[in-house]
């Protein structure tokens, strides 16, 4: 800025101000996070509100697990199968370097799914299949302004809309992990009975498993299955601007309730490890 | 409908999805092996900066607390056998062959994938790609082209530099968790057990991901109908495609190259 005059340029609106810097940029995107922080905080704190007053049409309920559930069966069966055969190939292979012995392969591996591996890879599945349809559909209500009917008809889309899917996310989200579970423990015992000559019998060892495990991979269930709905119902609600709007909602469900998995898991691993212990 | 006739409709549905990609993808390659190559430069320059700098900050979070979660997974096993020296080789061997390019992949997917196949959708129900050919102009070399390389370009590159900030994230994680020492983590990573062929594979599947993704999003995005709720289910449809997909083709690649 030229200041040496009595009067700068800028001063007397001569040049347009000065173009935002770094600071300005990430000045923005820590307000930004902030308020998108606490409009998400909003919607689950109403969403326990209604849940927790209890009114509501049990028909919905079992349509979005019908919706939620059954509808992601197969895509969860097929992908969860996949990974099971993969981790446990890469497994093997690095076992096969530092010592040759799979006797505690299936126990560890076991002890893995258990904790992490179902939970997470599974809710990240969900977290493509269901979060984008749920943003989606909600997006479209959105800007078809049939939201905004909702609520002339004094009915908060939150109650109306988003308790149905959150109810039904936590069953279904739960139900499908634990199958997820066990595509992925059966995928892994016949690829290492195959690939690395592994006995079935040797495989399907749960010495390792304790309620520890157990505890950590049901928290982690209940976590994704309510951490999905919300994010994505959010996103769906807060849609502006037509059929590009609602691809980008659903966008930002994906990416936001995968970001979501990935944060709660590491919360949830580093509690459970200081908890726990590591045995 | 009965069970039979649903499964029918499932294999239907599918093989119109893999042959649909095959037809674009084949189009595409009569594109770019023309000579010269038939495609839209600016375009290309315009999606690598909206796909790859815009997605640096997801992937650099996903990295981190991918490599974090690696060590907090191993924790138990580490201390069971005592072999603190092993961390960074374990972490190595699993970040840098499978899970980098697998989780990249995926949040490139829901980011990248997505967002295309909705501006593409949209594009379809407003009827621009029908201006562009009452304009002459080549849609495929216009718009499909400089996306299909800009993904691949792009999850190639974010899965390099997710492999270095995932294993900086399980380093300073077993730091501060098992006191394992960095420096201990850099000698199990660089001891002798890591060789290239394990950056390697994941690089080959960062591309082969990359191709799966662009395929999907640009053929469900093309193959948008119905206002709105259209361009939202075909944006479902894309990272559904996109992750089954992903997985698939890991598995394969998995055991071409094992």
């Amino acid at each position: 800025m030229s200041a040496e005059q009595g009067h700068s340029p800028h001063e007397m609106g001569l040049t347009p101000p000065e173009p935002p810097g770094a600071v300005h940029d990430l000045g923005a995107a820590a307000i930004d996070l902030f308020i998108g922080a606490r409009e998400l905080y909003s919607v689950f704190v109403r969403t326990l509100y209604y849940v927790a007053r209890g009114k509501r049409d049990k028909g919905a309920v079992v349509q979005q697990m019908f919706l939620i559930g059954n509808k992601s069966l197969f895509f969860v069966t097929i992908t969860m199968g996949f990974i099971g055969m993969i981790l446990l190939y890469q497994a093997g292979l690095q076992a096969k370097r530092v010592l040759p012995d799979f006797s505690m392969l299936g126990a560890t591996y076991l002890e893995l799914l258990v904790r992490d591996l179902a939970a997470s890879l599974g809710a990240l599945m969900l977290a493509t299949r269901v979060g984008a349809g749920i943003a989606a559909e909600i997006g479209s209500m959105v800007v078809t302004e049939q939201v905004d009917a909702l609520r002339m008809c004094a009915a908060d889309p939150i109650d109306f809309l988003l308790v149905p899917r959150f109810l039904a996310s936590m069953v279904m989200t739960t139900a499908l992990i634990v199958w997820a579970g066990v595509v992925a423990f059966a995928a892994g015992a016949a690829t290492a009975s195959i690939a690395f000559d592994v006995p079935l019998r040797t495989f399907c060892d749960m010495q390792l498993i304790d309620w520890g495990d157990l505890s950590t991979g049901l928290a982690k269930c209940v976590a994704y299955g309510a951490a999905i709905p919300i994010v994505s119902g959010y996103c769906g609600l807060s849609t502006f601007g037509g059929s590009e709007g609602v691809g980008w909602a659903t966008t930002r469900a994906v990416v936001n309730s995968s970001l979501a998995i990935i944060v709660l898991n590491a919360i949830i691993s580093t509690a459970s490890l200081m908890l726990f212990g590591a045995k | 409908m009965n069970v039979a006739e649903s499964t029918g409709a499932a294999f239907l549905g599918l093989a119109e999805t893999v042959g649909g990609m095959g037809v674009l993808f084949g189009r595409i390659l009569t594109r770019l092996f023309a000579l010269p190559p038939r495609l839209d430069y600016p375009e290309l320059t315009r999606n690598l900066h909206k796909m790859a700098v815009k997605s640096l900050p997801i992937v650099v979070v996903t990295a981190l607390f991918t490599g974090a979660i690696m060590v907090i997974q191993a924790a138990p096993l580490v201390k069971r056998v005592g072999a603190e020296g092993l961390l960074g080789w374990g972490a190595g061997f699993g970040t840098l062959r499978e899970v980098a390019p697998l989780l990249t992949a995926l949040m490139i997917s829901g980011r990248v994938g997505a967002n295309n196949t909705a501006e593409l959708g949209t594009m379809v129900v407003t009827e621009q790609l029908d201006a562009l050919r009452a304009l002459a102009i080549d849609p495929i070399a216009f718009l499909i082209v400089p996306r299909f390389l800009a993904i691949i370009v792009t999850l190639f590159v974010m899965t390099l530099y997710a492999d270095a900030l995932a294993l900086l994230g399980a380093a300073y994680t077993g730091e501060g968790l098992l006191q394992v020492d960095s420096r201990t983590f850099y000698n199990g990573l660089t001891g002798g057990q890591l060789y290239f062929s394990d950056v390697a594979d994941g690089l080959v599947k960062s591309v082969v991901f990359g191709l799966v993704i662009s395929l999907a999003s640009c053929h469900f995005g093309l193959a948008t109908k119905g206002g709105a709720p259209g361009v939202g289910r075909a944006v479902n449809a894309t990272v559904v495609a996109s992750a089954a997909g992903v997985f698939v083709l890991d598995y394969l690649v998995s055991f071409l190259l094992g």
